[in-house]
């Protein structure tokens, strides 16, 4: 070993003692700044924190800032996928004369005989074709009583794929006809035969016409898209139609707005339902746990009791017992269900935390010393209550979120026109399979605050080391 | 044993007892009338209909009267279908809510377990991070846009197939209930899988489980004999819940793809305010729920020894 | 034992018929065994070079405080730590001869379980709270003898009759919770032995048992060694268990061993000052009442970086200069006793009181 040869005396000196061995050099923290600290070491907990801070402000500020119309129809627009600028062609509305046979003519056609072998000519449009109206016009047949006009999305197939008729000439001499009825931006298929008196019809001829996106002048000047001097000298000319940056519902109504003031409806059930069964759940499961005993079993057989009921049949029961009045937007009625129903799991998380307490070292020792009760639930109990209580409620945003949206989408939460995330789901179902995005925006609206409510959750409940059964 | 199920027994007795008084209460405290939505309805129309479902009587024998025909299985006539009778409805519309559910429970259940026991096999692993995106992803979404998703995807695959492979909406045939079914257990699935992770990684980091290890025995017994049963117990506790879960999320699919379960028509009910369905649905809806929580109860006893072999400490 | 299982055996079926086909060979013999973890940011020298060996039929009892990786000795050789983050560095350890480290987990469970018992700490966590006693005992035999699973468990129920639990046919039957902790204990101990290992583990057997059935489990362990000559390696931070049962004493301290020695030598002739220092934190019978217990004061080194010098130096009543700046060898004090203190050194020349240092008496001291 050649460490011993370099040995010497010094080395067998006494070491000087430099510190005490226990020092521990830390600074302390309260339980809450720890909790804080380990919070914000969880990047998504904090994502989900940035998330909730953001749907808030998207809902209840940004209408301070912007003003929307979440009720206002704009029947211009029905069912517009999102977008950031439409132009629209405005247009005089006043009724067409249309086109007719002179009635030489007409006498020297009606004279002859009507062949049903014969098929409609000169199809055409007259001018060009727009939402406000699309234009036919065709040749007389000979003996022709009057002419049947059909629409389609693809064209037909033959005489027995026609259907039933968008609408029928009234005079014989009328050869043209003018369609006005919820015409979108997309190709149509015209097809018009000629009827005899008999009732025999003649073979068809088809015409291809893709509207173009037009505004009446009246619904323009309404809008106020032009101005009352302009009506004149805006027809035939583009105008901006209003934005709809994530476009309309089936009524024509602005889909941000009402997600805007939907997020109000939903995120107020969501948060505020919760704060106040959480609440009435402290109190009911703090006095439980802390007067122990019978009252205690009495108590919490009852919330035992009420936790049985089945929550969602309840909710509908209670929301079909209280009614909705007219002018009523249904969530008060709601608010109550959720508290009647969804205060014994945290009373029973409470007692819990409550009876274990109580059998701490600490709370006796503050007992010992002559702690009154007042003090005593004060300073000892809620604070190491708080933690856990602080997990339930962020957790039971979410499911009070579902649970509006639940019963919104079943008809049984908000009344129309009051806007919510989950009524708003209610009525995008319907034309889901053509419009998804009036389903899928608030939708998602829902899954981003229950999936940040759900992260946030779990994090707290590391951060707090809150340990939760269930 | 006997004496946990029979326990067991009284106090699902006494619950069902309180959904049925609660649900009296409810639809009775309340100022409200019945027959307030039926167009102006002469007096005397208005009384015989009284009298018939009784509502002239004073509210305690109203009581006693629901109390009585609960008792022998009795929910009334129909409002809005007059001729029909709630139980009618019931055992007409209900088997097919409980085959759609529990196959639904079938999925979620056997999905919840294998996608679990997968997770905390790959923890921290690529599986284990796909499968858990998933589950964020299914417990944050609500129910009925996956209806809605679901009825999607059979329209675009039988599309991109060329011919109907799964029928769209409807009742009738397996094919009719695979999607739904999916649909309806996909939410439990997902908590039951997060469940089923946390409940593996806590066995995994168990003592006995090192002591399997200590005495021998291969890795693919220890996961099997000692790591999966043990984990599988927290699951079972949370069938009872599930099961709930499910019923109510019934309705929803139900809706979505048009098929005749007693939860469609109980959304009908609501949305016709018929009062008897509903109260009659509500009751039946609740004695179930709390016969199946008996039942996992049991069932847990008899999967756990610490229950079955009677209690011999706590 | 039966006779128509000799041919899947070895022909000697006791750990002592074992023994005396190789004399001398040591039963577990272990050689500067070092083990690590990964951790965030670095590696935990959790094992810094251990050597241990224990013969057949003898008792080694290895103390120290908790987290000196004691445990962790004789875990990590039969891979019973996570692998990762746990590490094996280097080192070696032949079971009967035969290396252990680099062992395939299936290698291993041939092994384990067969040639080697464990018994553990907390019986009631340690044994399957799903499965009866019976089985659990039974699993080992069905895996490593081949046994059917009656057969199993009418050996099993032998097994529990031996380890003295009564009614064991019913008992065989039962669950873990319905077991007090000293039958468990027990029980894990019939476990352990279902197939005469050569070498028993018991790492803090009777911690969690009250001090009746503390005895009655250790006497029990040392009748069955008496009959069965198995070694047995005693983990525990109680020193009184060690003088009971241990032939010789290994003195764990952060990661190495500091101490090691006959039980005499330990007991009598300490020769490291951290064994002084837990010989004095011992409670003791004959002290007054309200006689505060002595407690050594600070922590072990923090094993994340092991200080340069002796680990025991900043808690050290004695530490020189040396002590800060070297890490002293195993220095041997008498015949097959040895101690990793400079105090131990020829040239050292500081006596301390109640420390056996033959080296330093016999040089003259300034």
């Amino acid at each position: 070993m050649t460490l011993t040869q370099t040995l010497t005396a010094d080395d067998f000196a006494p070491l000087a003692k430099a510190q005490h061995p226990d020092q521990i050099v830390r600074p302390s923290l309260s339980y809450w700044q720890d909790a804080w600290r380990r919070l914000q070491r969880n990047r998504r907990a904090m994502w989900s924190l940035y998330l909730i801070a953001a749907l808030l402000l998207f809902s209840y500020v940004l209408p301070f800032v912007v003003p929307f119309d979440a009720v206002g129809q704009d029947l211009t627009q029905i069912s517009q996928a999102p977008s950031l600028e439409k132009k629209s062609l405005v247009v005089d509305t006043q009724p067409w004369p249309g086109q007719q046979v002179r009635p030489a003519e007409l006498a020297r056609l009606q004279s002859a005989p009507f062949d049903p072998a014969t098929r409609v000519t000169g199809l055409t449009l007259v001018g060009e074709a727009n939402t406000e109206s699309v234009r036919l016009a065709w040749q007389p047949v000979a003996g022709a009583k009057a002419y049947q006009v059909y629409r389609h999305l693809l064209v037909p197939s033959g005489a027995t794929d026609l259907g039933l008729p968008l609408g029928q000439t009234e005079q014989p001499e009328q050869v043209s006809y003018e369609d006005r009825l919820k015409l979108q931006n997309m190709p149509y298929y015209y097809s018009v035969r000629a009827v005899a008196d008999t009732g025999e019809v003649s073979d068809y001829a088809t015409v291809k016409a893709t509207p173009r996106l037009a505004i009446s002048v009246r619904a323009a000047l309404s809008r106020g898209l032009i101005t009352a001097d302009q009506t004149d000298s805006m027809i035939g000319r583009e105008v901006e139609l209003q934005r709809h940056l994530m476009g309309t519902d089936y009524l024509g109504r602005d889909l941000l707005a009402r997600l805007v003031y939907g997020g109000q409806t939903s995120l107020f059930i969501g948060i505020v339902a919760p704060l106040l069964f959480v609440a009435m759940g402290i109190v009911y499961g703090g006095l439980s746990g802390y007067l122990g005993g019978r009252t205690d079993e009495v108590m919490m057989r009852f919330a035992d009791f009420v936790i049985a009921l089945p929550f969602l049949l309840f909710m509908i029961l209670f929301r079909v017992a209280m009614g909705i009045g007219p002018g009523e937007s249904g969530v008060t009625p709601m608010l109550i269900a959720m508290v009647l129903l969804g205060w014994p799991t945290a009373a029973k998380l409470v007692r819990g935390q409550v009876l274990q307490l109580r059998e701490q070292p600490f709370v006796e020792a503050a007992q010992l010393m002559g702690a009154n009760s007042r003090y005593l639930i004060l300073r000892h109990m809620l604070p190491n209550v708080m933690g856990v209580v602080l997990v339930s409620l962020t957790f039971s945003i979410p499911s009070a979120i579902f649970t509006e949206a639940f019963l919104s989408f079943i008809g049984m939460g908000v009344a129309p026109p009051t806007p919510s995330w989950g009524a708003m789901c209610n009525d995008g179902v319907k034309s889901f399979m053509s419009h998804p995005h009036e389903l899928l925006f608030p939708a998602l609206f829902i899954s981003l605050t229950v999936l940040a409510f759900n992260l946030l959750g779990d994090g707290l409940r590391d951060a707090l080391d809150a340990k939760m059964k269930g | 044993m006997t004496q946990f199920i029979f326990k067991r027994l009284l106090s699902g007795v006494i619950t069902i007892w309180f959904i049925a008084t609660a649900t009296f209460v409810a639809m009775h405290a309340v100022p409200g009338d019945p027959l307030a939505n039926d167009k102006a309805v002469a007096p005397e129309i208005r009384r015989n209909l009284e009298a018939r479902y009784g509502l002239d009587k004073p509210v305690l024998q109203q009581y006693g009267i629901f109390l009585s025909n609960m008792l022998h299985g009795d929910f009334g006539i129909s409002f809005t279908q007059k001729n029909r009778h709630v139980n009618d409805i019931i055992r007409e519309h209900f088997p097919v809510s409980a085959v759609l559910g529990v196959l639904a429970l079938i999925i979620a259940t056997v999905g919840g377990v294998v996608w679990g026991a997968l997770t905390a096999v790959y923890r921290d692993r690529w599986p284990d991070s796909v499968i858990m995106f998933l589950v964020v992803i299914a417990v944050s979404v609500p129910s009925f846009v996956f209806a809605m998703l679901g009825q999607l995807g059979i329209l675009a695959m039988n599309e991109w197939l060329g011919f109907s492979l799964l029928p769209v909406a409807g009742w009738g045939s397996f094919g009719h209930m695979l999607v739904p079914a999916l649909v309806l257990g996909l939410g439990t699935m997902a908590y039951l899988t997060r469940l089923m992770r946390s409940s593996m990684l806590e066995v995994t980091s168990a003592d006995y489980i090192r002591t399997a290890r200590a005495k021998g025995v291969s890795p693919l017994r220890i996961f099997f004999k000692h790591q999966l049963r043990n984990a599988i117990l927290p699951v079972v506790t949370v069938l009872g819940p599930s099961i709930a879960a499910i019923t109510t999320g019934g309705f929803v699919v139900e809706l979505v793809f048009a098929i005749p379960g007693l939860g469609r028509f109980f959304v009908q009910a609501v949305q016709q305010l018929d009062y008897t369905v509903i109260m009659g649905t509500t009751v039946f809806y609740g004695a179930f729920l709390v016969f199946m929580v008996l039942l996992v109860d049991i069932l847990y006893g008899f999967i756990d020894p610490r229950i079955r072999v009677g209690q011999v400490r706590g | 034992m039966n006779e128509e299982q000799g041919e899947t055996m070895t022909a000697a079926n006791t750990p002592r018929e074992r023994a005396q086909l190789e004399p001398g060979l040591p039963a577990l013999e272990v050689n500067n065994l070092q083990v690590e973890f990964a951790a965030q940011g670095g590696r935990v020298q959790a094992v810094r070079g251990v050597s241990l060996s224990v013969q057949s039929g003898e008792t080694l009892g290895i103390v120290g405080e908790s987290g000196c990786g004691k445990s962790v000795t004789m875990m990590s050789m039969l891979g019973l730590i996570p692998m990762p983050p746990g590490r094996i560095v280097g080192g070696s350890a032949k079971l009967n001869g035969r290396e252990l480290l680099g062992l395939s987990v299936a290698q291993l469970n041939k092994i384990r379980g067969v040639d080697i018992g464990m018994v553990f700490q907390d019986p009631m966590s340690a044994l399957n709270p799903t499965m009866r006693i019976g089985e659990q005992i039974a699993e080992t035999l069905m895996i490593h003898r081949g046994m059917s699973q009656r057969e199993a468990l009418q050996r099993a129920v032998a097994l529990l009759d031996r380890t003295k639990i009564p009614e064991a046919r019913q008992r065989a039957r039962q669950y873990p919770f319905e077991f007090s902790g000293g039958m468990l204990q027990r029980a894990m101990i019939a476990m352990s032995l279902a197939c005469s290992p050569s070498v028993l583990v018991a790492d803090e057997p009777t911690t969690a048992l009250d001090v009746t059935i503390q005895n009655q489990v250790l006497e029990l362990m040392r009748e069955i060694q008496r009959e069965e000559g198995m070694a047995i390696v005693l983990i525990t931070h109680d020193l009184g268990v060690v003088a009971r049962m241990a032939d010789q004493v290994a003195v764990m301290y952060a990661g190495q061993i500091v101490e090691r020695g006959t039980v005499e030598d330990i007991f009598y002739r300490s020769a490291h000052p951290y064994t002084l220092g837990l010989k004095a934190a011992m409670p003791d019978a004959h002290v007054h009442v309200n006689e505060k217990l002595t407690a050594i004061p600070g922590s072990p080194p923090d094993l994340f970086a092991p200080p340069e010098g002796c680990g025991y130096c900043s808690r050290c009543d004695y530490a020189m200069q040396v002590c800060d700046k070297h890490l002293p060898d195993l220095m041997a004090v008498s015949r097959g006793h040895v101690s990793r203190c400079w105090l131990q050194h020829p040239e050292a020349g500081v006596e301390v009181e109640g420390l056996y240092q033959p080296a330093a008496k016999g040089s003259p001291s300034c």
